[in-house]
């Protein structure tokens, strides 16, 4: 690939990259969230035509128009998500799109069913290809999704984060089976969060950060204290946000003991008032998960409390909110707000849940309650009857925000609470949460980005792989420290 | 503070400013086509019926809507919720026919109407729990009911008719026919109870948890769910409430008939219900709508017939524009969602 340049509108997401792969070679692409590691690979698939640069394979110069066209060139793209339909068989899931038929023009299953089994036993992969893609496990229908790439005559194979929920016998059966496919010629490029497969695996590595490559080199010259620092770039310039002040009292309000459930195990922690706890790790590292759990809306084992009683699994969500949990939760536009609803009707959801004696609504309480939390959080919104999408995403996170104070909330979950909200109201949303801390609130901010978590947080739980792996004192709180306990780097070895 | 990054100039709602007079205009167009439109329709049955503003026929709407309207009335909660009940008119041939044998059998009205309230409610909730508890689709479980109830009526009533004794039948009728008279206008019965439960539905969705509940599931199950909603509560309601309107239903439509037919009576009322739901402007994907739209709808559904009579199209003919103002209705809403 030389020379490539992506621009998504006004944003440049990959800037002047150029990046060559031999044949028979396993290259690592290293970078943070939103580095532009995905749309560069986008573009090598063929599913985004790039504003400026070419990719040369083999010597001449390709057009890559659609994902088709790659793939007869030899591309498999595996990607992050599982892009697998639940309902159809795992043969016919692995054959979408580029089904073997017969001269009749007929499906020629036996066929499909004969090269699934054999693309499955290379992986040593116990799946039967007649089975129903939706009663697999997470892990199997990540196999599944690598098989598809042996399926046909490949000669460079992309794979974005393969191995998230595999365990660490099928990521070395997986390994085992990129070496022989190597020594055939193929090529991997290899996008991994994590230290230890991408030392183990990859020969080479290029850095994005920020749309740009910052570093090429092979794995034998660097460790991981080095990539990682590679990957993050220049210390950020100090914010206001350094002068620190933890406001965390004495009084325990949340006890979580050996918490366990499905994606998190034996998580431990002590959340008092006023306290700022972030809990980050990659994604399917059981953070959003144990998010659930801790606002009664996942199953768990172990001991929550919550001021002092216990609080029940399979308890619902209500009756955490009236010992006084709070959530917001994360992707905002799925999970938090009502669409169909005005402004008023969203804010004033939790309160009539968890605080209303009646089956009434009062109108002009609900609106006393509204102005309230438009003044103390500055919502800037013009007509509380007018729908909630009319708000900016960070003016309609402060509704939601406000909605819990006003339900009485001192447990509050932030879940990822500044996606998709543009800078400006981010650092709102920052100095709130502190301001709330303040006011003896005690807070949980589950997060993966460390600007955030370093802005807001006194302590941080670091999980990986369903643990926690780290338990980070403020002054520990460095973006080197949470990358690295977040990708387990700390495990290699063990 | 001073920031990188440039703040982002607000623009559009986030400024408070005055609301135009070519905005409302645009507002009351987009969520109050159905007031538009029922005026539009108004004009046209007052052109072509010369007699439309005379009290006999304004009441006679009224009265021909009550049945329906009532059904319309549960089916908009359960449309806001998200959720669809295809089996009202089966529950109300279902309700009725039973209904009437338990008049001729007691002779009271009162014990009648326990009968079909009840009858109603239980039916309600096996739709309710079938949908949450048995985690199928609404239109798969209210499908069922529709074939059963309606097979297990014809059974009783070898498909034919369940007549009111001579000897209840004038008290009986006089609900239908009956009615109030303030300053010498004859308010019938049916008038006023379709206006009274008409204001109880408006209130309840406007102005109580249940309603706000409703609205919410309808817009978004996942996060009703994690503001502390009970979903599955919420949704068996709506079902359980309609099936009570269904039972009240049977009641009047029985005195109005005198005889519950097992295999014709009520067929096709969840077309006329849904059609109704959807002229007044109730987003058939849950989440939107408004009571008073559905009223409105229900009047507009009797006007339309009225005039298709009256232009001697056949009533066999009413199905086809039931389903077209149906299509028409749901068209014109995803027209406008797209425009937004």
């Amino acid at each position: 690939m030389k020379d490539i340049v992506v621009d998504f509108g006004p944003v440049r997401a990959v800037d002047h990259v150029s990046i060559a792969i031999e044949p028979g070679e396993i290259v690592g692409l290293l970078g943070e969230n939103g580095a532009g590691k995905s749309t560069l690979m986008n573009v090598l698939a063929g599913a985004i035509t790039p504003t400026h640069g070419e990719v040369v394979i083999d010597g001449s110069p390709k057009t890559l128009s659609n994902a088709k066209v790659a793939g007869r060139l030899g591309i498999r793209f595996i990607h992050q998500e599982l892009n697998l339909c639940n309902d159809l068989k795992v043969f016919e899931n692995m054959f979408l799109g580029e089904e073997l038929r017969r001269p009749t023009r007929l499906l020629d299953t036996a066929t499909m069913i004969t090269r699934c089994r054999e693309a499955l036993g290379r992986m040593r992969a116990d799946i039967d290809p007649e089975a129903v893609v939706g009663t697999l496990q997470a892990a199997e229908k990540q196999l599944v999704e690598c098989a598809k790439a042996l399926l046909f005559e490949s000669e460079l194979i992309i794979m974005d984060e393969p191995s998230t929920a595999l365990t660490n016998e099928e990521t070395a059966e997986l390994f085992e089976t990129m070496r022989a496919l190597k020594k055939d010629g193929v090529s991997f490029i290899y996008i991994s969060h994590k230290m230890p497969e991408l030392f183990e695996i990859c020969e080479r590595y290029y850095v994005l950060r920020d749309g740009a490559l910052v570093a090429e080199g092979a794995f034998a010259d660097v460790n991981e204290n080095s990539i990682t620092e590679l990957m993050i770039g220049r210390q950020l310039a100090h914010d206001v946000f350094d002068d620190h002040t933890d406001h965390t009292k004495s009084e325990v309000l949340v006890k979580a003991e050996k918490l366990s459930g499905a994606g998190f195990e034996d998580v431990n922690f002590e959340l008092h008032a006023g306290e700022v706890i972030a809990i980050t790790g990659l994604q399917g590292s059981g953070r959003d998960q144990l998010a659930d759990a801790l606002f009664g809306a996942l199953p768990f084992s172990g001991t929550l409390t919550v001021k002092g009683r216990r609080v029940r699994s399979g308890s619902n969500v209500r009756s955490f909110m009236r010992r006084g949990v709070a959530m917001v939760p994360r992707m905002r536009k799925e999970r938090g707000i009502h669409n169909d609803l005005s402004i008023l009707d969203n804010h004033n959801m939790a309160y009539t849940n968890a605080r209303s004696r009646t089956p009434w609504v009062s109108r002009p309480a609900a609106l006393r309650r509204y102005e309230r939390q438009r003044k103390a959080l500055s919502i800037k919104a013009n007509n509380p009857a007018d729908p909630i999408t009319s708000l900016s995403g960070g003016n309609q996170q402060k509704i939601i925000i406000g909605k819990w104070l006003e339900a009485k909330a001192d447990v509050l979950l932030l879940d990822n609470p500044t996606q998709g909200i543009d800078v400006g109201t981010k650092f709102e949303i920052y100095h709130l949460i502190l301001d709330l801390a303040r006011r003896e609130k005690a807070i949980v901010v589950f997060s993966a980005e460390p600007p955030e978590i370093r802005k807001v947080a006194d302590i941080c739980l670091v999980m990986f792989k369903g643990r926690v792996n780290a338990v980070l004192e403020r002054d520990q709180i460095t973006e080197r420290n949470l990358l690295f306990y977040s990708t387990g780097a700390n495990l290699r070895g063990n | 503070m001073k920031l990188a990054v440039p703040m982002k100039v607000e623009t559009g709602p986030s400024v408070v400013r005055r609301t135009s007079v070519r905005e409302i205009a645009i507002k009351i167009v987009s969520e109050y086509s159905f007031v538009l439109s029922f005026i539009l329709l108004v004009i046209i049955a007052a052109t072509v019926n010369h007699n439309f503003f005379s009290w006999a026929n304004i009441s006679n709407i009224f009265v021909q809507s009550c049945v329906i309207g009532l059904i319309a009335l549960g089916m908009s909660m359960v449309i806001s919720a998200g959720q669809i009940d295809i089996s009202v008119g089966s529950q109300v041939a279902f309700i009725g026919g039973f209904g009437v044998l338990v008049l001729n059998a007691t002779g009271s009205v009162m014990a009648m109407l326990l009968f079909t309230a009840g009858t109603g409610i239980l039916l309600g909730l096996i739709n309710g729990l079938l949908v949450t508890k048995g985690g199928m689709p609404s239109i798969i479980a209210t499908l069922a009911m529709m074939g059963a109830a309606r097979s297990i009526i014809n059974h009783f009533g070898s498909g034919g008719p369940f007549t009111v004794d001579r000897a209840y039948y004038d008290t009986f009728r006089q609900i239908a026919s009956g009615g109030v008279n303030v300053f010498g206008l004859s308010i019938p019965y049916f008038m006023i109870i379709f206006i009274v439960a008409t204001v109880v539905f408006d209130v309840v969705m406007k102005h109580t948890r249940l309603g706000k509940h409703i609205y919410a599931v309808g817009s978004n199950e996942v996060s009703a769910r994690l503001s502390g909603v009970n979903v599955d509560v919420v949704k068996a309601t709506t079902f359980v409430i309609t099936g009570l309107m269904c039972g009240i239903a049977a009641l009047l439509y029985a005195s109005r008939t005198t005889a519950v037919a097992a295999s014709s009576a009520a067929t096709m009322f969840e077309l006329d219900a849904i059609a109704a739901v959807a002229i007044g402007g109730t987003a058939m994907t849950g989440g939107r709508g408004k009571i008073f739209g559905t009223f409105l709808g229900v009047l507009m559904f009797k006007i339309i017939s009225n005039i298709l009579t009256a232009a001697d199209v056949s009533t066999f003919l009413t199905g086809a524009f039931s389903s077209a103002i149906i299509v028409i209705a749901v068209l014109l809403q995803n027209f406008q969602n797209r425009k937004r």
